[in-house]
């Protein structure tokens, strides 16, 4: 998805270095036009990132897990407090946000 | 602007192009990291840090001013429920990884001790399916949220 969007943003690009080619009287038009594709798209990527940054992590976890399960090694005891670790940090985290957000 | 509803629609279809694209719904596509493991601890290790994933995705979703403050509210109610499962499963698949070290460590003893490490093991064991399966529903409920936000 990101990857779309960069080819998008490029193509933007593109097309911006032909805007000295377009008509005088449309090139200020033509130009506002792709200001607006360019803050559209933005926005978009922001989107996108967001909803594939959680399935990135679970991925992530998934190649872990099926690493573990093909070389057939069991959780250690230190592998166990990482992960639990990163969810109290998580948690820690998530509540400090959701207290700042309660009192704005 | 001569054709500012053109402008608009423009504006929208480049806005939900790349949202509708990472849309799963209804898609057999979504990770689940559980389904990759094989062993009970690998499980548990599994969904404490796929658990840790939609915290993190959750923080962002209230720190976003756009999200409505009910959602907000929701979000933390199901964080509050499923944080102390997620600590019960921790220590259940600690005993778990104990009980087991344990049960190794008794391959050279004598029958009766190889007994006790084997029952220890199968209470363990019992122990950490049970944590599991307490745990799976209320991280679901919060990952149901963060998805609905998300897309």
């Amino acid at each position: 998805m990101l990857n779309l969007l960069l080819q998008l943003q490029l193509l933007l690009a593109a097309l911006s270095a032909f805007l000295p080619l377009v008509p005088e009287e449309h090139r200020a038009r033509a130009g506002e036009i792709l200001d607006i594709v360019a803050k559209v798209l933005s926005a978009g990527g922001s989107i996108a990132s967001n909803a594939d940054d959680l399935a990135a992590k679970l991925v992530a976890v998934r190649a872990e897990v099926e690493a573990m399960a093909t070389a057939k090694s069991a959780v250690s005891a230190e592998q166990l407090d990482a992960a639990m670790n990163r969810v109290r940090a998580a948690s820690t985290g998530f509540r400090a946000a959701l207290e700042a957000a309660e009192t704005q | 602007m001569r054709h500012p509803l053109r402008v608009l629609a423009l504006a929208c279809a480049l806005t939900l192009t790349p949202s509708c694209a990472s849309l799963q719904l209804g898609s057999t596509t979504i990770e689940n990291p559980l389904a990759a493991a094989q062993t009970m601890d690998q499980r548990a290790y599994a969904l404490l840090h796929a658990y840790a994933a939609i915290v993190e995705e959750a923080t962002d979703i209230v720190a976003d001013p756009a999200t409505p403050q009910a959602f907000k509210r929701a979000l933390g109610q199901a964080e509050r429920v499923a944080t102390p499962a997620a600590e019960t499963l921790q220590i259940a698949v600690s005993a778990y990884i104990r009980a087991r070290s344990d049960f190794d460590a008794a391959s050279g003893a004598n029958q009766s001790v190889i007994q006790r490490a084997a029952t220890a093991l199968s209470v363990a064991a019992h122990r950490l399916n049970e944590a599991v399966a307490g745990a799976q529903a209320p991280i679901a409920e919060l990952e149901g949220l963060v998805r609905a936000r998300r897309g």
